[in-house]
């Protein structure tokens, strides 16, 4: 018995001895963010500047539902100070079983540290039943805000409010970020506005449902989504539908999100006589979109080129 | 504000009404004043030269018809606007009270229920194969699992899975708690402690229910070596070492692991329990490729009767199992591409077992005869598989498998399996698995072929579906 046993024990035991010494200590004062997506890193840094180190879950390219759960998101997560979410179930599919992984009681829901930037945000499509008839629904609504410039100003105020409450002592360098940087967002979602006022009206389908506060907002018409019911893949009766109700009501535009394969968008655009265009969904999504005003810009650089010239 | 207009309506009305009264008094017009400085009467007949006295009447009168003015200018004024403001006020505080009330299915646990059916065809019956299920073809209900969870309180929060399966032999369901435990939510020190019955952390798909596993039927090696799923009543505690990389240690105690309790109905020493622990890591090779291992031990020091006495294969012979070990190692390799790890994917698992158990023997399976003699036998058993996804809906592997018995590291069972499973959702899929078993003669059964049709479902609260084992 012990001849079988006497090595694992050892190997076990050396393991966790060599690594015991082997963390990173935090710096002094330091705020420790982990945020789920990279919109909200590119805010917190902003806001937070040279007083918090930031670490997104996701990097950019993930689907906003299905971000990867890498054991190696949890030592971060377990000395976090912050989790910075999207919240309205956004993140259901990853977030519970990392926070239960975690064993960091400061961040778990309910906590000053479990900071979710859907307060204060009132959500648009919540649906009337969460059945699985209706595919994977969000109880709490439609939880893709961030596309909305102007809701996204409730996203920089909520984590102002968190990084105050962290550490009050640097409370007006986080109040001079923010404003500093709501600024520049005030100015650019009057350069959007502009840019998309030609746009008003303009009908367009994307393969999942991020885009309805990103068209509630520019004045546009978010005709439909590819996927038959939130995570459910399209049928060929559904493609075939879409592509006859697109055709009659001229929708010019098909958006694919990076995290969705091309093949199926790029029929239907083809069939429906639309223009495809690969948007991202947050920072990093496509190259040069290392920011939320980056990305912001993109996209809506993206529907000017593709719209059908008057 | 919400009086506004009623003072305005009447400070005017007021001042209209009085206004008006004094001018009459005091600025007749112009035809009017001639008339009245001629001294002469009017159409009426009145005289226009007002008295004291009159003028008195006449600011009583103008006092009056103000306050009865005011008496039925108030409700009209006020009818409009605050009526609404009250019902307003109303809903309101409707909608308030209705928001202090606490529905009493708000104290409800989250409800989950897994089904899964098994359509097969082998082609050897049971008395060739040793197989629990009959040969031919079979359908049955292999589990329908009831999943409940919730806060206990701010320290715990604790769950059940409740099974029920179709008896072989009756075709009825048997209903068992599969797990009921306490998990703790705010311990210090980056630990767990888990209580109650649970699957054992032991290994890579150990402690993973049957419907979640990536093929039909558990491997060969956990099986026998562990007994099936994990299941223990027992105490675990584990432990996120707080290093900046991946490590969790795991250690438990508990009664039975995978297998019936030991030494029934006597009085037990620590030694008669099952122990166990786990150690795991996990490494990024790059951002789509990581790779998890781990390494894990059990051990029973004293077992007595555990699961009574075994028959070998003459028939006659029969083994008492005295002592349990069980090591293993596991591997992880997978392929979980960021940007579209819905879509694509590629698993490689492998778990190596050793099982060393020490054998009370009885070669005539006549107790106390003086012939018994104790023996201790090493089993190895691996099972190895591959799983591609290409699709969100589709993916496909291979699995191989290979087992020396537990008793007799002479009698090798192997096994190979190709696989492919088509989820229509995440919370719905069908897996058409051919499996070919191999068994020496030496286990006095017969190599079989085996086609199965496994359809698993899931409904209900917080059902996140299938993950990529």
């Amino acid at each position: 018995m012990k001849s079988c046993l006497k090595p694992f024990w050892v190997v076990c035991l050396a393991a966790v001895g060599a690594l015991m010494g082997a963390g990173r200590p935090a710096q002094s004062g330091e705020i420790r963010v982990v945020t789920t997506l990279t919109d909200l890193a590119d805010l917190a840094r902003a806001i937070g500047g040279s007083f918090v180190t930031v670490r997104s879950l996701a990097t950019g390219v993930e689907d906003t539902h299905g971000v990867p759960m890498k054991p190696s998101f949890v030592p971060g997560m377990n000395k976090a100070d912050l989790l910075i979410l999207v919240g309205f179930d956004c993140e259901h599919a990853f977030l519970p079983a990392l926070l239960e992984a975690s064993k960091n009681p400061a961040i778990q829901k309910g906590h000053a540290g479990y900071v979710d930037c859907a307060k204060g945000i009132v959500p648009a499509e919540v649906p009337k039943s969460t059945d699985h008839s209706e595919g994977d629904v969000h109880p709490y609504g439609n939880p893709h805000y961030m596309l909305d410039p102007v809701r996204a100003r409730q996203a920089v105020q909520t984590i102002t409010e968190a990084l105050i409450a962290k550490a009050p002592e640097h409370e007006a360098d986080f109040k001079k970020n923010r404003d500093a940087y709501l600024v520049k967002l005030d100015a650019k979602i009057a350069e959007w506005k502009e840019k998309l006022k030609p746009l008003k009206g303009l009908k367009f389908v994307s393969y999942h449902g991020h885009w309805f506060y990103f068209a509630e907002r520019f004045e546009m018409v978010y005709y439909g989504t590819i996927e038959l019911k939130p995570g459910i893949d399209p049928t060929a009766r559904h493609i075939e539908n879409l592509v006859t109700s697109m055709k009659a009501d001229r929708v010019p535009i098909v958006v694919r999100e990076p995290q969705f394969p091309e093949k199926v968008p790029a029929l239907i655009a083809e069939q429906a006589g639309a223009k495809l265009i690969k948007l991202p969904i947050m920072p990093g999504g496509v190259p040069k979109t290392d920011t939320y005003l980056e990305m912001m810009d993109y996209i809506v650089q993206s529907f000017v080129d593709a719209a059908p010239k008057k | 504000m919400r009086h506004m207009p009623l003072s305005g309506v009447v400070g005017g009305f007021v001042i209209s009404l009085v206004g008006t009264g004094f001018a009459q008094e005091k600025n007749p017009p112009v035809g009017e004043e001639k008339k009245a400085e001629a001294g002469q009467g009017t159409e009426d007949g009145l005289p226009r030269k007002l008295s004291d006295d009159v003028k008195t009447l006449i600011e009583e009168e103008v006092q009056r018809r103000v306050k009865e003015a005011l008496q039925a200018a108030k409700p009209q004024a006020e009818a409009p606007q605050d009526k609404k403001l009250q019902e307003l006020d109303e809903k309101i505080n409707q909608v308030i009270e209705d928001q202090k009330k606490v529905r009493p299915s708000e104290f409800n646990p989250a409800i989950g229920l897994v089904g899964e059916t098994i359509f097969s065809y082998e082609t050897r019956g049971t008395n060739q194969t040793g197989n629990a299920r009959p040969g031919g073809f079979d359908v049955f209900l292999r589990s329908v699992e009831l999943n409940v969870a919730a806060s206990v309180d701010p320290f715990f929060r604790g769950y059940a899975v409740i099974n029920g399966s179709a008896d072989a032999a009756t075709g009825e369901t048997l209903w068992g708690i599969e797990e009921a435990a306490l998990v703790s939510t705010s311990l210090p020190w980056n630990l767990t402690l888990q209580a109650g019955r649970f699957f054992a952390e032991f290994g890579r798909l150990g402690y993973i229910h049957d419907h979640e596993l990536p093929f039909v039927n558990r491997p060969l090696p956990l099986d026998q070596y562990i007994g099936g799923e994990s299941r223990t009543d027992g105490l675990q505690l584990n432990w996120l070492v707080p290093v900046d990389h991946y490590i969790s240690v795991t250690a438990g105690v508990g009664d039975g692991v995978g297998s019936p309790p030991n030494n029934p109905g006597a009085k037990r020493g620590l030694n008669e329990l099952n122990f166990w622990g786990r150690t795991s890591t996990y490494f990024d090779v790059t951002d789509d490729w990581q790779l998890e291992t781990g390494v894990s031990g059990l051990t029973n020091p004293r077992t007595e009767d555990r699961g009574g006495a075994l028959l070998a294969p003459n028939g006659i012979t029969t083994l008492t199992e005295r002592k349990r070990q069980l090591v293993g190692v596991d591997l992880k390799v997978s392929y979980v591409p960021l940007q579209n790890n819905q879509f694509s994917g590629l698993t490689w698992g492998s778990e190596l077992l050793y099982s060393h158990n020490r054998y009370l023997v009885d070669p005539n399976g006549t107790p106390f005869d003086g012939d018994e003699f104790e023996r201790s036998n090493g089993a190895y058993g691996l099972y190895s598989y591959l799983t591609y996804k290409w699709d969100r809906q589709w993916s496909a592997g291979f699995l191989y498998e290979r087992m020396e018995d537990a008793q007799d590291h002479r009698d090798v069972t192997a096994a190979y399996s190709p696989y492919i499973t088509w989820a229509t959702s995440h919370w719905n899929q069908i897996r058409l698995q051919f499996t070919h078993t191999y068994r020496e003669p030496i286990s006095g059964n017969k190599s079989d072929n085996a086609i199965y049709i496994q359809w698993a479902w899931i409904i209900g609260a917080h059902s996140h579906g299938w993950q990529q084992r």
